[in-house]
């Protein structure tokens, strides 16, 4: 599909998570989709360093290492969060968010920016999920926490099959 | 139990005390051109609850959280030559009726007056903020 991606229609921008890589491709059996996000960013950020040099009236750069995460923010959802001990085949779906930040247990995750049919696109890796405070106030009504997952490695680009 | 059914329970005990005034579980419909409040003095009539629901979040996933305003309007009407002694009273009790949500983000209780001739007519308004 060419052009602008829209993800109005729920079904779009996907973030899955699952404790193979396998589990964590997006529309996967076992796939442990992340419920009630409201927004979803990723952020590739290669590290850069400036220099001067004597003959150039402008710095030069040279890059480092490539730092990605993932950032959301989300309604908490009780399952999600604190598990669910009626999945059995996907440790992060049955730990829930919480304690698997907690036992800063590596997860592999993947963002789908175009759904689960075949040929979408979608990005994935592996890393540890962190960020997590929740916050409740009479006026915002439910539970809503910001979470991230500080990348291990790199993020590889992939098509659904 | 709707939100009027509970209210039209709290006004029939905070009016308890009050033997002048009484509550009607009808609608104020109009009866031979005037409303029943205004056919039916010192009755405190209770009109249908309307509700206004907006959404307050919304995800990726179409997970939806909405809000509802619920408003309950309620009416009373009663002679302004020569108010009952209690009326302080009972204005009062009608608008403490009104707490009837132990879950709402936000409740409103007021009430304008207008007065006709010889009648003074209490418009209560109540509104109810809840998820």
């Amino acid at each position: 599909m060419a052009g602008v991606i829209n993800v109005t229609s729920g079904s779009q921008a996907i973030l899955t998570l699952g404790n193979s890589s396998v589990l964590a491709v997006p529309g996967a059996a076992g796939g442990f989709s992340v419920p009630l996000v409201q927004d979803l960013s990723l952020s590739t950020a290669p590290g850069t360093v400036r220099y001067s040099t004597l003959d150039s009236t402008s710095s030069s750069a040279f890059t480092t290492v490539v730092e990605n995460s993932v950032s959301l923010n989300m309604l908490v959802d009780d399952d999600a969060f604190f598990g669910n001990s009626a999945v059995t085949d996907n440790t992060v779906a049955t730990n829930g968010l919480w304690t698997t930040s907690n036992n800063k247990t590596e997860v592999f995750f993947s963002v789908a920016f175009e759904g689960t049919d075949s040929g979408d696109y979608y990005l994935s890796g592996k890393g540890f999920i962190g960020g997590l405070a929740p916050s409740a106030s009479i006026d915002q009504a439910v539970w809503i926490s910001p979470m991230e997952i500080v990348v291990n490695g790199d993020l590889a680009k992939t098509t659904l099959p | 139990m709707s939100k009027r059914t509970d209210l039209i329970s709290s006004i029939t005990t905070n009016l308890s005390g009050h033997s002048n005034f009484t509550v009607s579980s009808e609608l104020p419909f109009e009866s031979g051109g005037n409303p029943l409040y205004l056919n039916n003095m010192n009755t405190v009539y209770v009109n249908e609850q309307q509700l206004d629901v907006e959404e307050l979040y919304n995800t990726l996933d179409q997970g939806v959280v909405n809000i509802t305003t619920t408003t309950i309007n309620a009416y009373l009407a009663t002679d302004a030559k020569e108010q009952f002694s209690d009326i302080d009273t009972v204005v009062a009790n009608l608008l403490t009726a009104g707490d009837i949500l132990t879950n709402a983000i936000d409740a409103t209780k007021s009430y304008d007056i207008d007065v006709t001739d010889d009648v003074i007519t209490y418009t209560f308004e109540y509104n109810y903020t809840t998820i």
